[in-house]
């Protein structure tokens, strides 16, 4: 029978965050409620920093103003498309079209010209806000739509147009997902799941308003759009734009934030990078770093603890408006990755399998493609998961990766490369099922080591010593799951561009 | 700066990159994703780290860029001036 998990846990985030702050976390219905809050607290703040531009929350709002009159003409039932790199310009559009009564379609900005042209119809866009850097994109819309206006991010109306109030359960944007195992699909999110995805990123730390973020994610991912910008914009504070990656740390000296949302392939890379150079490269203000959209391993959880920064886990989905849980305890719990927020309602399948229901989630995907998506009104994450004593969340693996032996048992990789990862000396694994000299099927570990936790080691003999401890590792496990061939991999294994890695397929 | 110690630099910043990445046989002609085995994290790694380095800026760069380590090598060398 599956197990049901659903109670109120807005006061067990309480304790970890400043009392008079903690009572400023308020719930709203649409976007358009929240900013106009936004713009009668926050009037004078800076809200974004792109460039050269230092844009107050007042002048986001006439900015917005001026793009909204461009919408007028434009039925409420169609969406408006976003076409733009992370950017002043994309926040603005964002905020006019939420807040004229549209839904905003995110737009990746490297999709191809047929691409855009398609998720324009299946998303049926009326308009189309693009960069003037991404014109060429749109030759196919062009061609063959010429009912949707397009519009460029700096086209103002000479009137300003009022803020429109959509009801909660209006769509509100429309998030494509990664697509690392199948089709990308369109998440169509409510005000509601908006709104509670903005505030869900309020809990579990001590300082929330009034914040300096460094944006570096994608906008058009929900880990961008909602944890990043809506949430930054909702408590007042700062967001600064890094326009490129590679120049994340230079933006860091000038900018100083105070918390930072990241993948955790950049947490690790921003620690190597301060060992090499003997000083903190994300500055001795950053005092939270959000961390999701992959595993995170408990060694940079405590390595960011030592420099007294807290680096919490938590789990999310583009289909729950990002995120469903948070780790407010990630040092004493690191391989959780937290409690549900408020209004998260849980189901555990007999198989281990996680099923959503909550205002976060969304309406249905575009085209309604995915009726499997559901099982009895629940949305099926296709994550494995366990749930400990104290209400703490476990991701262990992912229903289609299970391996299933010719014994008939059944192994979650994940699950058993989590036990591998919790070696200081193993920076990443894979275990999957391989063939031995002799055509049976075994199950195989690569793993990457991380060689800064071996200098005590000399070089020639880390290969073996990796072995021999993994070794160890392995004779703890469950004899089914262990491992019978372990290979220490001289470079990282091929990854996606979301930066997770591409799991081997031997067998199908 | 002469190519070998340029080159030296980079071994150096190769092995603080902590994913693996073998830095001590690398040569000029090694291709950085078939034989260094460089992902996009680590691209970017040595992107931050040279700049931190040397002292230069980058243009614009991507992966596909440099084939090889030599590349790299030469894109610094004319930089420095």
């Amino acid at each position: 029978m599956p197990k049901y998990y659903d109670f109120e846990t807005r006061d067990l985030f309480r304790k970890y965050t400043d009392a008079e702050q903690f009572e400023k976390i308020r719930e709203y219905g649409t976007v358009t409620e929240m900013w106009q809050n936004c713009i009668f607290g926050y009037a004078d703040r800076v809200a974004v920093i792109d460039g050269d531009e230092t844009v107050t929350f007042a002048r986001l709002e006439e900015d917005a103003a001026r793009m909204r009159a461009l919408f007028s003409d434009i039925p409420k039932d169609k969406k408006i498309g976003i076409l733009a790199p992370n950017s002043y310009g994309f926040v603005k559009a964002f905020i006019a079209a939420v807040t004229s009564g549209h839904a905003a379609v995110a737009l990746p900005p490297h999709l191809d010209a047929p691409t855009v042209f398609g998720c324009s119809m299946i998303t049926e866009t009326g308009a189309i806000v693009y960069d003037g850097s991404l014109a060429d994109r749109l030759a196919v819309v062009r061609e063959r739509r010429p009912d949707v206006a397009l519009i460029k991010t700096d086209d103002a109306a000479d009137e300003a147009a009022d803020a429109v109030s959509a009801s909660p359960d209006d769509p509100c944007a429309v998030v494509f997902t990664g697509g690392t195992t199948g089709k990308s699909k369109g998440a169509v999110l409510s005000n509601d799941a908006v709104m509670q995805g903005t505030v869900n990123g309020c809990y579990g730390y001590p300082d929330v308003f009034g914040q300096r973020y460094l944006l570096i994610l994608p906008l058009t991912h929900v880990f961008g759009l909602i944890r990043n910008l809506m949430t930054s914009l909702y408590t007042g504070s700062t967001l600064f734009i890094c326009r490129n990656n590679k120049d994340m740390f230079r933006d860091v000296a000038v900018f100083r934030p105070t918390i930072m949302v990241m993948v955790p392939a950049l947490a690790e890379m921003a620690l190597n990078l301060s060992r090499k150079f003997g000083k903190n490269m994300l500055g001795d203000d950053l005092k939270t770093i959000i961390c999701g959209a992959a595993p995170v391993s408990p060694f940079l959880i405590g390595e960011y603890d030592k420099i007294g920064v807290k680096l919490l886990a938590g789990y999310g989905l583009t289909e729950s408006a990002n995120l469903v849980s948070g780790n407010p305890e990630s040092v004493s719990k690191p391989e959780s990755v937290g409690i549900p927020f408020p209004h998260q309602s849980i189901r555990v399948n007999d198989d281990g399998e996680l099923l959503l229901k909550g205002r976060n989630m969304m309406l249905g995907y575009v085209g309604g493609a995915g009726e499997d998506a559901y099982e009895d009104g629940w949305f099926r994450t296709g994550d494995l998961c366990r749930i400990d004593e104290d209400g703490y969340l476990y991701i262990t693996g992912r229903t289609k990766e299970i391996i299933v032996l010719p014994s008939g048992e059944n192994v979650s990789p994940a699950e058993v490369e989590a036990r591998f990862n919790a070696a200081p000396f193993i920076q990443d694994s894979q275990v999957f099922e391989d063939e031995n000299e002799l055509g049976g099927r075994i199950l195989a570990l690569e793993v990457v080591p991380r060689l800064s936790e071996l200098s005590g080691v000399a070089p020639e003999e880390r290969g073996a010593f990796i072995v021999a401890e993994l070794e160890k590792i392995n004779e703890t496990l469950p004899p089914f799951s262990r491992v019978s061939r372990i290979t220490v991999r001289e470079t990282d294994f091929e990854r996606t561009p979301a930066m997770k890695i591409v799991r081997y397929k031997k067998f199908s | 700066m002469k190519r070998e110690e340029i080159i030296e630099k980079l071994r150096g910043i190769l092995a603080s990159a902590g994913d693996g990445t073998a830095p001590v046989s690398v040569t000029e002609e090694s291709n950085l994703m078939t034989d260094v085995g460089l992902s996009s994290v680590s691209m970017l790694y040595m992107v931050i780290a040279i700049e931190e380095e040397f002292g230069i800026r980058f243009d614009d760069v991507g992966v596909g860029d440099f084939a090889t380590l030599g590349d790299v090598v030469t894109y610094i060398g004319n930089k420095l001036g």
